[in-house]
């Protein structure tokens, strides 16, 4: 077991094109990925430039300069940075101590614990926003909570604003956020933690100066990929949300299909995508592919 | 050694998994529900919503589209990510950075742009308003589930167990499908069961290429949700609910097959 949760990622030679050309002494690998590199040209690569082109040819720039003088679409666009902040802290705050029980935890326990975490994911995004429509409505059971044990007189609007937006939200990440930070956590030398201790830290100290850092790599790992996995979310704020947390994909849905402005959508599309994108650039750069969801199997 | 410090975290723990799970009790549990409304929790038990749903045609048209739609996904992205597996953990000189980002980007890129860019792209082509059209569509999201989970299984399998076929006169495609193949199923199992179920959960991309004339579930979901009043939904949801978990008792019961085939193997 290396002590690094995260060996040094395969450093990239002089450049991409270079690396192509080495290819050639080996041209299994290259046909081995043909086809799906063709694939995801054609069905994905492609379409994604189409809608980049479609952005300009009617108009030129003109769509882009509707989007970042209006004040509604960047109203838009700061509600859907504050979500997507908002919902990236919060999966974090629960998910780390789960992801650490998980690593800590006996075989047995952990499978069992994996399959709990695992379970959510495999449900519908629309039917796990449609229960909080049940839990939090006026007359649903957290109301009839709080009036029971007498919190509050009336009902609580606890539906269609930021809160119930966030808690649906981190609901549907929790289990990505905690499946990141166990793959990392569970490649920490659990020996280093104990040699700490024999040398007298407290179990606290030796957490915060050993293991802590250590987790770090999962935790910037999770926060990369849980704001973009979040910038794109429509069911759930269109769901649980008020007018007040409208996101950007719920703007450019409107735009494409009631408005028919397709030029203007295809140019939200594009801001939204550079946004992405360059995220996941970073992202790519510091994490390995294989990590992700723990490689779901294990 | 139990330590308060301990006791809270896995208190914490425990309170967060309650909050996980929660939401999914309670739509199974309305989805049994009785009455004509959505109360939790539900005044008595009955089987009348899954009737409902199951001898309505619409909902047994949803179901089936659903199926035809992930079936194709989920094969198209078996065929194209497991060669690609392959090629990433074992062929490749360099480069990896660059493939991993765009299978990255095929996964999560958010899905209002696929179905926007898939839209305008498919209407010369005529795959508007088609199941394959939609199918390749997914399977750009699907390919990603497989070619991680292959990648990871690659990773903890042992070479030497192909290259003692090869000693013995397998050719090295042959040791490939024989040996490495059958034992690394599990993963490639799962990677195909979640692009099954990222194209069974899709929404915008299947409102897009198919319009309105066909619906499959997740778009009846999503309409039936903004109207639903009746616990139907919950039924429908809850079936689908079914299938997933079915899905995984699979992948863990291969997975499980497996580990004891590599145990005798290694003897």
């Amino acid at each position: 077991m290396s002590v690094n949760p995260l060996p040094a990622y395969p450093a990239r030679p002089a450049g991409w094109t270079r690396s192509l050309s080495e290819q050639g002494r080996n041209p299994l690998g290259l046909l081995l990925l043909a086809p799906m590199l063709l694939w995801i040209a054609v069905f994905f690569v492609f379409p994604t430039a189409w809608m980049i082109w479609q952005s300009f040819a009617e108009r030129g720039l003109q769509p882009y300069a509707a989007i970042l003088t209006s004040p509604i679409y960047l109203k838009v666009l700061m509600t859907t940075l504050k979500i997507c902040v908002i919902t990236t802290i919060g999966c974090l705050i629960l998910g780390y101590p789960v992801a650490y029980v998980l690593t800590i935890a006996k075989p047995r326990t952990r499978a069992i614990l994996l399959i709990l975490v695992v379970l959510p994911y495999w449900l519908d995004f629309i039917v796990r926003s449609y229960s909080w429509m049940i839990l939090l409505g006026r007359h649903g059971l957290i109301n009839q909570l709080i009036m029971g044990i007498g919190l509050s007189q009336s009902s609580l609007p606890l539906l269609y604003n930021l809160f119930s937006v966030s808690i649906g939200m981190i609901q549907i990440l929790l289990p990505l956020t905690i499946l990141t930070l166990f793959s990392t956590m569970i490649r920490i030398d659990r020996r280093l933690i104990d040699a700490a201790t024999i040398h007298g830290a407290s179990p606290w100290r030796a957490f915060l100066t050993v293991f802590l850092p250590l987790s770090l790599p999962g935790v910037y790992a999770a926060c990369l990929l849980l704001f973009v996995s979040a910038l794109g979310f429509y069911v759930t704020p269109a769901l649980l949300g008020g007018p007040e947390q409208t996101m950007i994909s719920q703007t450019i849905m409107v735009i494409a299909s009631d408005l028919l402005d397709w030029p203007l959508a295809s140019a939200a599309g594009v801001l939204l995508l550079i946004v992405t994108t360059s995220l996941l650039l970073v992202y790519s750069r510091f994490f390995r592919l294989d990590r992700m969801l723990g490689g779901m199997a294990r | 050694m139990k330590t308060t410090g301990a006791i809270a975290v896995n208190g914490f723990a425990g309170a967060v998994l309650i909050f996980l799970l929660f939401p999914v009790l309670v739509v199974v549990l309305i989805s049994f529900s009785s009455v004509d409304f959505l109360s939790f929790p539900p005044p008595s038990l009955s089987l009348r919503w899954y009737r409902t749903i199951f001898s309505s045609w619409e909902w047994i048209d949803a179901f089936l589209l659903t199926l035809q739609v992930g079936a194709l996904t989920a094969l198209l992205s078996t065929l194209l990510g497991v060669p690609a597996a392959f090629a990433l953990s074992r062929h490749l000189k360099g480069g990896q950075g660059f493939v991993n980002a765009l299978v990255l980007a095929a996964l999560v890129t958010p899905p209002i742009i696929k179905a926007i860019s898939i839209y305008l792209y498919y209407v010369p082509f005529g795959l508007l308003n088609t199941v394959p059209g939609l199918a390749f569509a997914h399977t750009v999201s699907g390919i990603p589930f497989v070619v991680i989970n292959v990648v990871a299984g690659l990773r903890g399998y042992d070479r030497d167990l192909e290259r003692a076929a090869t000693i013995h006169g397998a050719s090295p495609l042959r040791a490939v499908l024989g040996i490495t193949l059958p034992l690394i199923a599990p993963s490639i199992i799962v990677g195909a069961v979640f692009a099954f179920m990222q194209s069974a959960q899709e929404l915008l991309i299947a409102m897009f290429v198919l319009g309105t004339l066909e619906k499959p579930l997740a778009v009846k979901l999503w309409e039936g949700v903004r109207v639903a009043i009746d616990p139907s939904l919950a039924a429908a949801t809850t079936s689908v609910t079914v299938l997933a978990v079915l899905g995984l008792v699979t992948v863990m019961l291969a997975g499980r097959r497996t580990r004891v085939t590599r145990v005798a193997v290694r003897g």
